[in-house]
């Protein structure tokens, strides 16, 4: 059988939204979809897929990336060799399509965003997102991991219920789950705030963020920030936004200094309103943003601090 | 403990504009500074710690032209022992390609190690694959989004993952293994320029990639692309205060500022 596999991606019980873009991409690639997921009590969207392998284990056991070489190779035995297989760009999905690749010696493009059927192309960034590669395949099968937000509006449903079936995984020695461990609550929710001042790698240094603290004061916007700013410690990890942080909404999200990676456009794309300060007119959160100035942010710091003030 | 600790020479884009030659063929980077990669930066620290804990050395690797010499000078500054280049005159797209590459020049020149550090990805090519691949090629197990290292023990790591949202997960890997480090798992010390140069005096070895294997490409780049335009932003023009007021006019609209 001619098919694509599809590797759900479940987290402490949650069939996470993403997949939706692996099921999109199912679809676009046109040979029927088979859907693996560990058996569990999860709100799976079966209408979308041809088939369904639930594998009897354990969501850790099954997130864990050299257990995923046995379950598939547990998916091949029952299906046969799928054309291609499809993991979400996550932080389960990217590790576990990688050594999958190693393992079945399969071709792996990441992060793709885009699929031209008839040329046969993948679509993948480089360069967060200011340019992209165009892809093939040497005919073979292929591993992809999927850019959330890319595909989920291609998923089709399907006239038959899929059928489901149930396979078995050993869980391996050398890699074990010990425990999650929650971030620590913090006062200040960034999520729950109606302004949020963003700043990026583009502040520069740490001396100058003092600076934004005080524009966020006086427009009484909470400060948040882009990973690198949360790595180098210039704000606390409760204010990133993006895939690894949060995931926020308000009113107006004023970007000061940000690139537009697709890790940090997935944490804010769906604010109710989005202006960029950046000093490159081809940065590419200019194409999120409702509202765009190219300029020094410092120099817009402080005008907009003398005149609010003023 | 003796740690190899991946680091690639990367083209520091952010703030270049980047133009794609003839018709596709190739991103024009004459002009663009270059930079060890980011997240190599924080593993070549988390490496160097390792080994000041634990005891051992640390091996800075570098796959590509004679210029990445560069980063391994900066690896050696940071605190590893040794810096090996593994020359490849062609730039190597395909992750894979460059996994069967580390895993036969490791086993061809019988590098001993107990643990393998790579970056979570390169800001280039943001592929996020190598260190998988290269793991599962040499039989090891391996993890990504390391955002701690817990305990360091002779036979097993215990270490923690970055997951979506801020939400972590405890792990324990046996060793030897492959690990990819993510950003901001700690606060990589400053080098100075004299710092690099001193490194400079500690001999690095080159190995000739065409005397490994590397297999044939499995994927092909056939073509870059500029983004396309998605709408894009109403932008705002003029002299400073003007832009300013503009902006504050939306803020006032937008009922979040009087
Ligand atoms: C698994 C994983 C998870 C991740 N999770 C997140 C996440 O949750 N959140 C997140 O943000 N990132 C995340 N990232 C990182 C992401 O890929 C990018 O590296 C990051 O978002 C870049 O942040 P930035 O835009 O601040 O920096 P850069 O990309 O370096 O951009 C800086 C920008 O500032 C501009 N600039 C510089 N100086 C000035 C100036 N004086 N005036 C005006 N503009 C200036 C530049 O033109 C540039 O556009 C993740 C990455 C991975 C691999
Ligand atoms: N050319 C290279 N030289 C040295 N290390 C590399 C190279 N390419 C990739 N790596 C390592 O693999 C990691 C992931 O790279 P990538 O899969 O290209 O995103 C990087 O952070 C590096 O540690």
């Amino acid at each position: 059988m001619s098919y694509t596999l599809i590797v759900a991606e479940v987290r402490r019980g949650v069939f996470e939204e993403r997949n939706l873009d692996s099921l999109g991409l199912g679809a676009l690639l046109g040979a029927q979809s088979v859907l693996l997921v560990p058996d569990g009590a999860y709100q799976v969207p079966d209408k979308f897929v041809d088939a369904i392998v639930k594998v009897k284990a354990a969501e850790e056991v099954y997130l864990n990336p050299m257990n995923m070489g046995r379950m598939l190779e547990a998916a091949f035995a029952a299906k046969g060799k799928p054309d291609n297989i499809l993991f979400t760009q996550s932080s389960s999905g990217m590790e576990a399509a990688a050594y999958a690749a190693g393992l079945f010696g399969m071709p792996v493009i990441t992060d793709v965003s885009g699929y031209d059927r008839d040329a046969g192309i993948f679509l993948k960034s480089y360069y967060s997102d200011k340019v992209f590669g165009q892809f093939k395949t040497a005919g073979v099968p292929a591993i992809l991991t999927v850019r959330s937000g890319s595909f989920r509006e291609f998923a089709a449903e399907k006239t038959a219920a899929a059928a489901a079936e149930t396979i078995d995984a050993a869980a391996v020695e050398t890699r074990t789950f010990v425990e999650y461990v929650e971030e620590e609550k913090t006062d200040i929710d960034i999520t729950k705030a109606e302004f949020l001042l963003s700043v990026g790698r583009g502040v520069g240094n740490q001396g100058e963020v003092s600076g934004y603290e005080e524009l966020a004061g006086i427009l009484k916007a909470v400060l948040s920030g882009s990973r690198p700013v949360i790595d180098k410690m210039w704000l606390p990890k409760a204010r990133q936004v993006g895939t690894s942080g949060k995931t926020v909404k308000p009113k107006v999200y004023l970007a000061m200094g940000i690139s537009g990676a697709f890790q940090h456009i997935a944490g804010m794309k769906d604010s109710d309103c989005i202006i960029a300060v950046n000093k490159d007119p081809e940065a590419p959160i200019f194409q999120y943003a409702h509202y765009g100035i190219v300029g020094d942010i410092h120099k817009v710091r402080d005008k907009l601090k003398e005149l609010a003030k003023g | 403990m003796n740690i190899l600790v991946f680091t690639k020479r990367v083209a520091a884009t952010q703030e270049e504009e980047l133009r794609i030659t003839g018709e596709g063929q190739a991103v024009d980077l004459s002009k663009v500074p270059f930079k060890v990669n980011d997240w190599d930066n924080y593993s070549v620290e988390e490496a160097v710690r390792i080994v000041d804990k634990a005891g051992g050395s640390v091996t800075a690797i570098s796959i590509g032209d004679a210029e990445s010499d560069e980063v391994l000078r900066r690896a050696i500054a940071m605190g590893a022992k040794d810096g090996f280049l593994v020359e490849t005159g062609d730039v190597l797209n395909d992750p894979f390609a460059r996994g069967e590459l580390i895993r036969s020049f490791i086993d061809k020149e019988k590098i001993p190690f107990d643990i393998i550090l790579t970056g979570v990805q390169s800001e280039d090519d943001q592929f996020g694959a190598v260190g998988g691949i290269a793991a599962a090629l040499m039989g090891l197990p391996y993890a990504s989004m390391v955002i701690g290292i817990d305990a360091v023990e002779a036979d097993h790591v215990v270490i923690r993952r970055e997951l979506e949202g801020g939400l972590q997960e405890k792990v324990k890997v046996t060793v030897p293994c492959v690990l990819s480090i993510q950003s901001g798992i700690n606060e990589p010390r400053y080098v100075s320029i004299m710092g690099i140069r001193k490194a400079s005096k500690v001999e690095r070895k080159v190995f000739k990639a065409d005397g490994y294997e590397k297999g044939s490409p499995k994927i092909e780049l056939t073509k870059w692309v500029y983004p396309e335009k998605k709408g894009g932003a109403t932008m705002l023009d003029g002299e400073l205060a003007d832009v300013c007021g503009q902006l504050l006019g939306i803020l006032k609209e937008k009922g979040v500022c009087q």
